[in-house]
């Protein structure tokens, strides 16, 4: 990267000194050897024949395994590199960021990310089965009989995961914080009616969001209504002999529409929306790794949840005066980690 | 010439006539050869009583031979074994593929389907040594073969299904009680006869996977008529029935190669078809916990309310015709609401490049600060 100083052969004295001493210790070596093995001596023509032999050899073996040695000198110091450079970037990465997004909601998420991927590759190509690739994809998983027990096995995850979300917004406290902070308010009204005023250049300033923007909101009620639209009537379709037995067949009927145009729905939302927040959004591109680590730069969390930011920085600050105040405080880490194993520090960077 | 003159008279008139025409033939050779053999087969009544006490009729009609396809032939260009009179024993049955053959000579029509009975379910069991196989004869018959597009064939449209239920009695039965049977008797001629949909030389065993009317491919074969408006339209029925079939999940699986999902004979039978509205039919309402019990155990009457070849598209769909709409236009406006926001979002952030002004951030980290 950095123009360091760079040493050539001939500026090294390796021509000259290292050269001079490496001939005598390997002169030596070998007279070592030759002692050894031909304690007794050779008859002259014999020994002037093994010499030049010796010499023909050493010479081949010797520019082959120093080019090696070379080699495998600069593949190791590459690895190195890489490995400093990945060590820096988690650094950074703990040092300049906040965990915004808990396991718990992690594992959701990654619950409710398999299972509706795992439905809509099953699913989308009973929609438009006429499509070459409708045919292509069903066919590629080992045909309708599986796909149909795949979907199902889709449709259980998505049920648990859903019924484990709605536990969790009651029973944990993690859960009802959040699930009040996503609830509907006045408040999303106002941002969004400022966000478009900043858009089209009638206001200055982006509206200040809390933990959950109107988008978030949005994207979270959109599952929510999916989630309601698609498990309902999903199990009708599922079940739908004693569906029409119970509720006639005008049940499956609109069953079977609502989960048709609600399915297609949800995918073109996931691929529209989420993607364009998440991942194609000029900022986000390729895309964000918080679904995986949880983690949000600092930078951009003071740029896209102000209020979020402006409280947590209250409760580190109230925690450090805490700490200092405390005989011998030991300073904890200020940005909590998060569960994960440390970075090691010091070496690099 | 003169002897297609004949035609349209009576037969009686004919015969006597024949005679005359026979005179004038200038093949004597020919005719003295069949002459011959009328002595004996062209006297009405000739029949020979075989050991096993059945009657076998020999009289062979000469008109009506000379009214078939086969008007120039001699007697003994099919009944090759017949070199004396009497005959010594009794003559093999003729071997149509003496002429038949791809290549032949004297000009004997060969076509690909005629290959085809040799891989059919006939051809088989005649291969396989079932004396009740049918050859040619027995659908074409022997002295008379007309063409099938001649009203008197026995090969013609409307005579079919008696030709074939001549061994398929109780399947004929069914067929002529159904409502395409009746359409035939009436004199409909888009009517289904038995080789509209088995095929005619090719017929296979539906369970063979390339018969018309294998689980995966009837579909096709009713579909042939059933999604063509021009001849639904006639007769009162939907064309958009196959369409609806192909949208709903029997139809999807059975496209992907599920066949036990059900096709259109599952449910409307393959002989037995009648109108909805007819008791006798699988669809009528009082039927269906039935027929749909068959693949649906415990289905009772609330299956057999609305329709179940159902387009959402139609209003006579009812309230699924809204559920339809309504997601339609809960569709198009929320993706036209997201796909306006993702555009002032890159509106925005793309002048904001164009002049880094960017006032906010500094704002905000102040404020934070």
């Amino acid at each position: 990267m950095s123009e360091e100083k760079r040493t050539s052969i001939e500026e090294s004295l390796w021509a000259q000194k290292d050269t001079a001493e490496t001939a005598a210790r390997l002169s030596r070596s070998i007279s070592d050897s030759v002692r050894r093995e031909l304690p007794k001596g050779l008859p002259e023509p014999q020994f002037k024949r093994l010499k030049k032999e010796l010499l023909a050899s050493l010479e081949k073996e010797m520019a082959l395994e120093s080019r090696r040695v070379i080699r495998l000198f600069l593949d190791e110091e590459e690895a190195q590199q890489k490995h400093l450079e990945k060590r820096r970037k988690r650094k950074v990465l703990f040092e300049e960021s906040v965990e915004r997004i808990s396991v718990n909601q992690r594992a959701q998420h990654m619950i409710l990310l398999t299972c509706t991927v795992l439905l809509i590759i099953t699913g989308l190509p009973i929609k438009f089965h006429e499509a070459p690739a409708a045919e292509f994809i069903i066919h590629l998983l080992g045909g309708p009989n599986i796909t149909r027990i795949l979907h199902r096995i889709g449709a259980i995850g998505l049920t648990l995961v859903g019924v484990y979300h709605l536990w969790y917004c009651m029973a944990f406290e993690e859960g009802r914080r959040n699930f009040g902070l996503l609830l509907p308010s006045p408040r999303d009204l106002k941002n969004f009616l400022q966000q478009m005023g900043y858009y089209l250049g009638l206001k200055k300033d982006r509206p200040l969001f809390d933990r959950f923007s109107y988008i978030e909101k949005f994207d979270y009620w959109a599952v929510y209504w999916g989630m309601v639209v698609m498990i309902t009537s999903g199990y009708i379709l599922w079940f739908m002999e004693t569906a029409i037995n119970q509720f006639g067949k005008v049940a499956y009927d609109i069953a079977r529409e609502a989960h048709s145009d609600e399915g297609l729905l949800a995918t073109l939302a996931i691929i529209i929306w989420h993607f364009y927040n998440v991942h194609f959004n000029p900022k986000k591109f390729p895309g964000s790794l918080t679904w995986w680590h949880g983690r949000i730069p600092i930078e951009e969390f003071r740029e896209e949840h102000p209020l979020e930011y402006e409280r947590w920085l209250e409760a580190q600050k109230q925690e450090e005066t805490e700490l200092e105040q405390e005989p011998d405080g030991i300073r904890g880490d200020p940005l909590g980690s998060g569960g994960e194993e440390n970075p090691e520090g010091g070496k690099s960077s | 010439m003169t002897r297609s003159l004949f035609k349209p008279l009576a037969l009686e008139a004919a015969f006597v006539l024949l005679g005359m025409t026979w005179l004038v033939t200038p093949l004597p050779v020919r005719a003295q050869e069949d002459i011959r053999c009328l002595t004996c087969h062209g006297k009405p009544g000739f029949e020979k009583t075989l050991p096993s006490g059945k009657k076998l009729e020999l009289f062979v009609d000469p008109m009506r031979l000379r009214l078939s396809v086969h008007k120039d032939r001699k007697c003994v260009d099919c009944h090759a074994d017949v070199t004396e009179v009497p005959h010594p024993e009794i003559p093999q049955k003729v071997n149509c593929g003496r002429c038949h053959f791809l290549g032949n000579s004297v000009g004997a029509p060969q076509l690909q389907r005629y290959i085809e009975y040799g891989t059919s379910v006939h051809g088989k069991a005649l291969a396989e040594g079932n004396p009740k196989a049918p050859v040619c004869q027995d659908c074409h018959g022997d002295h008379f073969i007309l063409p099938g597009s001649d009203a008197r064939s026995q090969v013609n449209h409307k005579s079919i299904p008696q030709t074939c239920g001549g061994c398929h009695l109780e399947i004929y039965a069914q067929y002529q009680e159904s409502v395409h049977g009746q359409a035939l008797i009436k004199g409909v001629k888009d009517a289904p006869v038995c080789t509209n949909c088995h095929g005619e030389h090719n017929i296979l065993k539906p369970q063979d996977k390339t018969s018309t009317v294998n689980p995966g491919t009837v579909v096709n074969t009713c579909s042939k008529c059933h999604s063509k408006v021009v001849i639904m339209e006639k007769y009162g029925v939907k064309a958009e029935q196959v369409a609806t079939y192909r949208e709903s999940f029997h139809g999807i699986a059975n496209e992907f190669g599920m066949l036990k999902a059900a096709n259109c004979a599952s449910c409307h039978t393959a002989h037995q078809i009648f109108p909805e509205q007819d008791p006798r039919s699988t669809v009528n309402s009082r039927n269906i916990p039935l027929t749909c019990g068959k693949c649906h155990p415990g289905a009772n009457a609330n299956f057999a309310q609305g329709r179940i070849h159902l387009n959402p598209k139609d209003k006579s769909a009812g309230i699924v015709y809204w559920v339809a709409l309504g997601f339609k236009v809960l569709t198009l406006s929320t993706l036209a609401g997201l796909l306006i926001h993702i555009a002032l979002d890159l509106y925005r952030r793309f002048k904001n490049r164009k002049q880094p002004g960017e006032k906010k951030e500094v704002e905000v980290a102040e404020k934070s600060q």
